[in-house]
């Protein structure tokens, strides 16, 4: 069979191919297909022969297999150190067999790259702090994974993923009216508490524009509301665009290059039409990565950059506490031991592990912080993350990944977690769920709101009963 | 008086007090009821599963979950579906408050029918933040329009709402429930009991209060309650009564509710103070809305908003 009903190389593009896909429960009929699913050999060698660069070349071809990335990669030490899982065999294995073949390679190899792309690495960067020569098997991962993506060789749930990219412009079925409804609903919602409190859409010139992720108005639109009320505290001349505010990527993990510039053309063209002084994105680690740090190059922009000055919400926190825009009352203060989790995309990929620690400084009363070993750049991934946490085939591999971060957390002795990151928050509740080791997680907002002093002028005015 | 209810269900038996409610209601006031129900919250990051609400097991919401779970809820409410004009089922996946909330704005309701979980039901620790109780606090805060709950069986209501308790602490929030009381009193042609409980937890130690002290707080406000409500009653007036009482709010709400054979308390929520993200061990004692809820023996409905509340039909 060259092509299935479920499984084939064709990207999502309508609603009704989303929802037929969809219904394909946990991709039972999609992976039955894959089986016969044919590889387009002379395709994936002009595909690689077109984008394959000097950089990813000279990687694979000054890799010496030396070793010293295994010890680099949890996936290697969680798996008892199985030779099958050093970063550098993972690779060659698969893209670089491909290579060496010239994309002659058939249907059970390309299933057999598929479980390695997706569920041997969560392209966490850390094997390439480790290698003499730099070289990040992270990076060629997703390129490989971009390969069997247009091979249509890629979990079920990631090509849903994608093709929501691409038919919503979102990671979930949100569209600009449940996106817009959903700001005045928490605007609306938060007015009792915080008189004044607006949602803008749409602001011209504002000092910031904000974007989330499709999650939050979907099913967690709290996190909104909490990013509104603290620009509230704060002050800021801040909006939200209508179009363009989802600022993940979950075309990134799928390896759907196409998808990607689509996405983050959408977030820039928002930026473009609202001209903001600078853009801060949620606590969230890939959508930086696909937005700030990547996206640029997949929107072609010259400068690397994007249209604007955009970072990362912890940067907007240490500024905002750092300035004295947000006060911490030293009352409320973390009292509890708590532990920082580094999302790999936004502390390896983009320098703030000691942005990070400015914040902890302010929100922790001395001696409760309980730093991870190893910490900062050096920390492991959650155990989730590449799309890893959202893939059901490859469950028991996630697992099993995440104990990683569970014995780093016991170590410390922490109860409580603070993950500015989606995608380590889910991972930290999934083990937790999983492992039971009690303790509780958080990201900034809420317990920022715990904690921050609310200046006279913006608190209620009402009476409070006298009884 | 209530076009249209949201009655929002686990479809456990939990619910079945609120089910009889609920349906009574729709049919004796030809109010159109949307019974929603919320199976799952979403789990395992970006995948589809979700971890089914009431069995805790990760579940597929596909379409042929999505219609089981319809066809469950038929069978449970078969006889007052079938009974019931204007009714459908509408099912949602998500943190369960949110989307009781996200259903009552879309639906533009006028009220929300809720039973209350009972206290001791074994769950795991990520769904007893999230559902129980908690669920309830949070859409009894958010809410625009009123939200009734039944937690106990109410055998008074198959004779309808008519001994209607209004328990006020003189917030503003309270001003809603007031003229929510109102018009329910005026439309079931009711008796309006307006109470207010001097909380003596709340005041300095008892011991230093003297009973001159509490007698001299009880008498002002009898005269607030004059003032502010009982004035303004117009011709329900003569079906009024004013009582205030003294100890502890929810304690003598109740009490006095069961001594006036009341079949419907009224009352805001007003928890402004309380986190609902706490976890139970860090809430402070429960507010009184929801020991409250807990407690009584006949419906309760809360109100904080003037946004959505039912016009009184013609006198």
């Amino acid at each position: 069979m060259p092509e299935g009903i479920y499984c084939n190389k064709q990207p999502i593009t309508t609603d009704e191919a989303l929802k037929a896909l969809l219904s394909d429960t946990r991709g039972k009929k999609y992976y039955e297909e894959m089986e016969s699913l044919e590889v387009d050999r002379e395709k994936l060698w002009s595909s690689i022969q077109k984008t394959m660069k000097s950089r990813m070349k000279t990687w694979l071809s000054v890799c010496a297999r030396c070793g010293l990335c295994a010890d680099s990669c949890f996936l290697y030490l969680v798996n008892d150190r199985n030779p099958e899982q050093v970063p550098s065999y993972k690779i060659h294995s698969t893209l670089g067999e491909i290579i060496k073949r010239k994309g002659d390679v058939d249907n059970a190899f390309m299933r057999h790259a598929m479980e390695v792309a997706w569920s041997q690495c969560t392209c966490c960067n850390r094997c390439a702090m480790y290698c003499p020569h730099g070289i990040d098997i992270g990076i060629m991962m997703g390129y490989l994974r971009g390969l069997l993506y247009s091979q249509g060789f890629v979990p079920w749930e990631l090509k849903i993923g994608a093709g929501m990219h691409r038919v919503y412009r979102a990671q979930m079925d949100v569209t600009t009216e449940d996106w817009t409804e959903t700001c005045d609903w928490m605007a609306e919602e938060q007015q009792d508490d915080w008189p004044g409190l607006e949602i803008p859409i749409d602001k011209e010139d504002a000092d910031i524009m904000y974007t989330c992720n499709a999650r939050e108005p979907k099913h967690y639109p709290e996190d909104l509301a909490e990013a509104a009320i603290l620009f509230h505290i704060a002050g800021e001349n801040w909006t939200v665009p209508s179009e363009g505010w989802e600022q993940t990527s979950l075309a990134m993990f799928a390896g759907d290059w196409e998808a990607c510039k689509l996405q983050v053309q959408n977030v820039y063209a928002a930026i473009e039409r609202l001209r903001p002084k600078r853009v801060i994105g949620t606590e969230c680690g890939h959508a930086h990565r696909a937005t700030v740090v990547e996206g640029p190059y997949w929107a072609g922009r010259p400068d690397g950059q994007p249209p604007r000055p955009y970072i990362h919400y912890v940067q907007w926190v240490a500024e905002a506490l750092r300035t004295g825009k947000l006060k911490i009352d030293p009352t409320k203060r973390i009292k509890v031991p708590v532990t920082y989790q580094d999302s790999c995309n936004y502390v390896r990929n983009w320098g703030l592990a000691e942005t990070a620690r400015e914040i902890l400084s302010y929100i922790v009363e001395p001696g409760y912080l309980r730093e991870m070993t190893p910490n900062k750049e050096h920390n492991y991934c959650c155990g989730g993350g590449g799309g890893f946490n959202g893939i059901g085939k490859f469950r028991p591999q996630r697992n099993k990944a995440l104990l990683t971060k569970r014995d780093q957390i016991l170590a410390t002795g922490a109860k409580l977690v603070i993950s500015p990151c989606h995608n380590c928050w889910d991972a930290i509740r999934d083990l937790e769920e999983e492992y039971r080791i009690g303790i509780d997680w958080s990201f900034l907002k809420p317990l920022l709101i715990k904690m921050v002093v609310v200046p006279e002028h913006l608190k209620p005015k009402d009476d409070d009963g006298d009884a | 008086m209530f076009g249209k209810i949201v009655f929002a269900t686990s479809g456990a038996p939990d619910c079945d007090s609120a089910a009889r409610v609920a349906f009574d209601m729709a049919g004796r006031y030809g109010s159109e009821i949307v019974v929603f129900h919320c199976l799952g919250i979403p789990g395992k990051g970006d995948s589809n599963l979700v971890l089914d609400v009431r069995t805790g097991e990760e579940v597929d919401p596909d379409e042929e979950y999505l219609e089981g779970v319809r066809e469950e809820l038929r069978t449970t409410y078969a006889i007052q579906l079938s009974a019931c004009k204007n009714a459908r089922i509408e099912i949602a996946v998500g943190n369960p408050s949110r989307e009781v909330l996200r259903a009552a704005r879309k639906e533009d309701a006028d009220l929300i029918v809720m039973g209350a979980r009972r206290a001791g039901v074994e769950v795991g620790g990520f769904y007893r933040r999230g559902v129980i109780g908690g669920t309830h606090r949070k859409v009894a805060k958010a809410a625009r329009c009123p939200v009734l709950t039944v937690s106990r069986p109410a055998a008074s209501f198959w004779g309808g709402f008519s001994n209607i308790v209004f328990a006020t602490d003189f917030s503003k929030a309270s001003q809603s429930a007031f003229k929510l009381a109102q018009s329910i009193t005026r439309d079931v042609d009711g008796e309006l009991h307006l109470f207010h409980c001097l909380d003596l937890d709340r005041l300095q130690s008892p011991i230093a209060l003297t009973q001159e002290g509490i007698e001299g707080r009880l008498a002002e406000a009898r005269r607030k309650i004059q003032v502010e409500y009982a004035a303004k009653l117009g011709d329900l007036a003569k079906r009024a009564s004013i009582e205030v009482w003294e100890g502890s709010p929810y304690v003598e709400i109740v009490k006095f509710a069961r001594e006036r054979q009341a079949d419907l308390i009224v009352m805001a929520h007003h928890t402004r103070n309380v986190d609902p993200d706490e976890g139970p061990d860090e809430r402070p004692f429960g507010s009184t809305l929801e020991q409250v809820l807990v407690r009584a023996t006949c419906p309760v409905v809360s109100v904080n908003r003037p946004d959505k509340l039912p016009e009184a039909s013609e006198a």
